[in-house]
């Protein structure tokens, strides 16, 4: 006999509570496998199973987790106390945004599901990979393909009841081997989205051969390569590094939990303040962002998030302007109410949690920038006069407010009067913010444009690592500060 | 789930496995963690997580397969269910090209010293009274309280079926941060305290220390540094952020074998650091929330790893030592206990310090935000300022500048540049955690100065 949770969340109502929602995750499965340098070091599978609840208590949260059915009355009554206790230290009574109240299904689109595939030939992929990476002068090489199948059962007090149905697959591979100064230089590849399902059939052999080859090439390219000169030029970024630049410095900074201060013990801030929306210059005219959840076919496209909103589809910035946040329930009327006017209609539906026991936050959906008009990457090269090709993300650093960055590239690749160079290898760039988007002088066509995914966003105390994507053309940024 | 039930469980996965000819090694680990959180001067979230997980690998010819679960503590069946999962993808593993360990335990030890039942007891009304006090008075319209208070037990346990002994340890830890913030202005000042004993907090110097950079950013000029080379006195989160690279691409034998650390085995017996710099993994310290005996049931003894800067040796994990063919060193624990040892200066806090005089501006950088590992071999880490950093000018003056971004050799920053280091020491760890409970700290001194850090990027605001 199942645990009744719509019962239970009544008797919560019951006891006074203003709001309740439980999530319930009969099964969820992970699989990792890491294979370094042909030894399949880590062969693992996961599981776990537990509910979490969120209580709103004269207007303050309280949240309990447990795996356990039995004491199911208990934890919901944990998290009720844990909400009337907080309510002690109460400031702004906690209010949500209205919503559709919707029973629905959401399923992530797989063509074929990778706990389906035996295990002997996911072992075998991975062998046939490492086999086209190996080389006698390398010495490093990873393949791992990471899998998760999931189901998440959604109540709430006001009537919602979601199922979601998700599996993610995230393989990437890296090599890496020794430069004359004996540094160690890396080159990887994570796949962008592939076609209209993520499951097994990214595994594709003549795909992941051929990306073998490319990794390999221009890990030799890198090591011989002389070291990124240190000055001001243009950086063209391609779409594996562009994704983390906007990840970093355009989707963290618009999270409306951190401009409202409620990640300022931990994760940080952001230099963006409520008045600035629809007056800040954020980037060049040629900047547009949104925040898009129904992308087809991407680790940010779930449906509904964990407030039980539907997936959106919002701008974020518009001709350079910024316009819109990355928002949940509760921060839209908080911001509107500090604001003392409406700049957030309703939710923006990326109120996620990671797991069970971790408490839904705002987490980024697809943060995308749309294609441009400036062309192939080999029209903006043509059209550049000095300047470095970067590519790989090797390290990334981030000022607390996303007022300022800095990241290392696997690899680089100058450019001189309109032509490409040789590589470059220990490329890093840096910058603030502000001063980087609005020198956005090329924004490449749909031909650049690739959804990225990321599977290990991490943000909230306590912490939790999230799945979502970014979808970038090729941009190139001027005057930007490049070196070793 | 108290220890003893802990073990017996796992007697019973072990028999259960060794009815399958099945030769494993269990994990087990449960934990009950409660967490209040502050934002805006409110408490914005107050949480508890009671959960349990086993992992179990299984090992064969070169081979092993793992599985583990998250589930009810009493859920026996599911727990099978695990063993028989990993016992079903051994044959499957590809083969190794080394034979892994599987642990004989020689005998019981379970380990409670970092235990308090106090914390245990400990109820959201008390923390709420215990900040209360540590920011009394110091909350206005504008600067309003974030924090995180973390508190927990974490119990873990390890079998195999090669024996009936069982590793058992046990620890209460409570990690503070508090943050007081100006909503106009921005800036950030913090507190912290990391203790496994409610007897070891104290709300007073909390207090002590927002009191005195809350003044100081409500009084003191605002000003951007210049982009140039400074002398830095650094606090204990920013010390540990940096002692904790050391762990990673230091003195780990498998990253360095991986070709992912700044040492090499010509290091060892080498001079390498400034001799200001002793570094021990040492499980005596009850402040790391140290374990005794590692999973493997060998008993752990302090181990200097830097001595005045000589390079002693790289630590290895089983794991690594089976794939390299080194002998493992006693350090398969979830937490390392890494020391950095104090001293000959005489200073117990920043306010202190700020009161001598001094022969030339040193900026004081009290935690970076959000590091980065920029190049591996060379031990290239960069990161900004953050909470609170002062400008401490020759002339006695103090102002409060922006945050700044450096990029810094590690072999620099704790070799000809480490100018000195503070006698006092304190714990620092971490409040919360991914995945799982995992109670650790790094000990570290209260202060430490290096000369010619180079300022690259220097905020017009906070």
């Amino acid at each position: 006999m199942g645990v009744n949770w719509k019962h239970l969340i009544k008797r919560l109502a019951d006891r006074g509570a203003e709001y309740a929602d439980v999530r319930y995750v009969p099964k969820e499965e992970n699989d990792t496998l890491f294979m370094w340098n042909g030894n399949l070091i880590a062969f693992d599978r996961s599981e776990e199973r537990g509910y979490g609840v969120r209580v709103l208590v004269d207007g303050a949260w309280g949240f309990a987790a447990s795996s356990s059915d039995e004491e199911a009355e208990a934890v919901f009554d944990r998290a009720f106390d844990n909400a009337a206790a907080a309510s002690k230290r109460s400031r702004r009574p906690i209010r949500l945004a209205d919503k559709d109240i919707v029973k629905a299904r959401f399923e992530s689109p797989c063509g074929i599901d990778p706990f389906e595939v035996p295990l002997l030939e996911r072992v075998a992929v991975m062998k046939d990979i490492d086999s086209a990476l190996q080389h006698k002068d390398v010495p490093q090489r990873v393949v791992s393909i990471n899998t998760t199948r999931k189901t998440i059962r959604y109540f709430d007090s006001e009537g919602a009841e979601i199922e979601k149905y998700i599996i993610e697959i995230f393989p990437a591979i890296q090599v890496g081997a020794f430069d004359s100064e004996g540094v160690m230089q890396q080159r990887g590849y994570r796949p962008p989205r592939l076609g209209p399902t993520r499951g097994w059939e990214v595994m594709n052999k003549e795909h992941w051969k051929r990306e073998s080859d490319r990794v390999l090439s221009e890990l030799f390219e890198v090591i011989a390569a002389p070291v990124c000169p240190s000055e001001r030029c243009s950086v063209i970024l391609m779409p594996d590094m562009m994704f983390l630049q906007v990840h970093e410095t355009i989707g963290h900074a618009l999270e409306l939990d951190r401009i409202l201060g409620y990640e300022l013990s931990y994760a940080g801030g952001s230099f963006v303040r409520l008045d600035d929306f629809g007056k800040l210059q954020y980037g060049s005219e040629k900047l547009n962002v949104r925040a898009d959840a129904t992308l087809v076919n991407s680790p940010g496209s779930f449906g509904f998030d964990d407030d039980g909103v539907a997936a959106k589809n919002r701008m974020l910035i518009e001709n350079g302007i910024l316009t819109g946040a990355i928002t949940s329930r509760q921060m839209v009327m908080e911001a509107n109410d500090r604001a003392g006017r409406e700049i957030f209609p309703d939710s923006g539906g990326t109120s996620r949690a990671c797991a069970f026991y971790r408490v839904p936050i705002e987490r980024m959906t697809n943060i995308n920038v749309d294609p441009g008009e400036d062309g192939t990457l080999e029209d903006i090269i043509k059209d550049t006069e000095r300047g470095v090709i970067l590519s790989g993300e090797r390290s990334w650093s981030i000022g607390s407010t996303r007022e300022q960055f800095h990241f290392a590239t696997d690899i680089g690749w100058l450019v001189e009067d309109g032509e490409k160079k040789g590589a470059l290898r220990n490329c890093t760039y840096e910058g603030m913010t502000l001063d980087f988007y609005r020198s956005l002088s090329k924004v490449g066509d749909e031909s650049t444009w690739e959804v990225q995914y990321v599977d290990n966003c991490g943000k909230g105390a306590p912490s939790q690592e999230m799945q979502l994507g970014h979808g970038v053309p090729v941009c190139r940024f001027d005057n930007v500060k490049v070196g070793e | 789930m108290a220890k003893e039930n802990a073990i017996k469980v796992l007697q019973e996965l072990a028999a259960y496995a060794r009815s399958k000819d099945a030769k494993a090694m269990f994990a087990w680990q449960s934990e009950d963690s409660r967490f209040v959180r502050y934002a805006n001067s409110a408490v914005s979230l107050n949480t508890r997580e009671i959960l349990t997980k086993l992992e179990v690998t299984v090992y064969g010819d070169r081979k092993m397969a793992s599985s583990s679960i998250m589930t009810d503590a009493n859920d026996l069946d599911s727990m099978k269910k695990a063993v028989d999962k990993a016992v079903e993808m051994l044959p499957f593993a590809a083969p190794l090209t080394y034979q892994p360990t599987i642990s004989v335990i020689p005998e019981t030890v379970i380990s409670e010293e970092a235990y308090d039942s106090a914390v245990v007891a400990m109820t959201s009304d008390d923390v709420i009274a215990f900040v209360e006090e540590a920011v009394s008075g110091l909350e206005t319209e504008d600067i309003l309280l974030s924090g995180n208070i973390s508190s927990g037990v974490t119990e873990q346990a390890f079998m195999s079926t090669e024996s009936t002994e069982a590793v058992c340890w046990r620890a209460t830890d409570i990690g503070i941060t508090l943050v007081l913030a100006s909503l106009q202005d921005k800036w950030e000042v913090n507190a912290e305290q990391f203790a496994g004993r409610v007897e070891d907090l104290d709300a007073g110097a909390l207090h002590d220390r927002l009191s005195w950079l809350v003044e100081l950013y409500t009084t003191a000029p605002a000003e951007r540094v210049p982009e140039q080379p400074f002398t830095v006195v650094f606090g204990p989160a920013a010390l540990a952020t940096y002692v904790d690279y050391h762990t990673w691409i230091g003195f780990n034998g498998g990253a360095m074998k991986r070709g992912f650390a700044m040492l090499n085995p010509d290091d060892i017996g080498q001079k390498v650091l400034s001799d200001r710099f002793t570094l021990m993994e040492d499980p005596t310290l009850l402040e790391t929330y140290p374990r005794p005996v590692d999973q493997y049931g060998r008993a752990r003894k302090p181990r200097p790893i830097f001595d005045r800067g000589v390079f002693q040796g790289f630590i290895w994990r089983q794991s690594d030592a089976d794939e390299f063919g080194e002998k493992a060193t006693g350090h398969d624990v979830t937490s390392l206990s890494v020391a950095m040892k104090g001293g000959d200066r005489k200073v117990s806090t920043i306010q202190e310090f700020a009161a001598l005089p001094r022969d030339c501006d040193i900026l004081y950088i009290p935690y970076l935000h959000y590091t980065g590992l920029v190049n591996p071999t060379k031990g290239i880490v960069t990161g900004t300022s953050r909470f609170g950093p002062l400008w401490l000018k020759k002339d006695g003056s103090i102002a409060v500048p922006y945050n700044v971004r450096f990029t810094v050799s590690l072999k620099d920053l704790f070799g000809d540049n480490l100018r000195w280091v503070s006698e006092k020491t304190v714990p620092w760890g971490e409040s919360s955690h991914y995945r799982s409970r995992n109670p650790g700290a790094t000990v570290v001194p209260v202060l430490a100065c290096v000369d010619n850090i180079n300022i690259e990027l220097s905020n017009e605001s906070f």
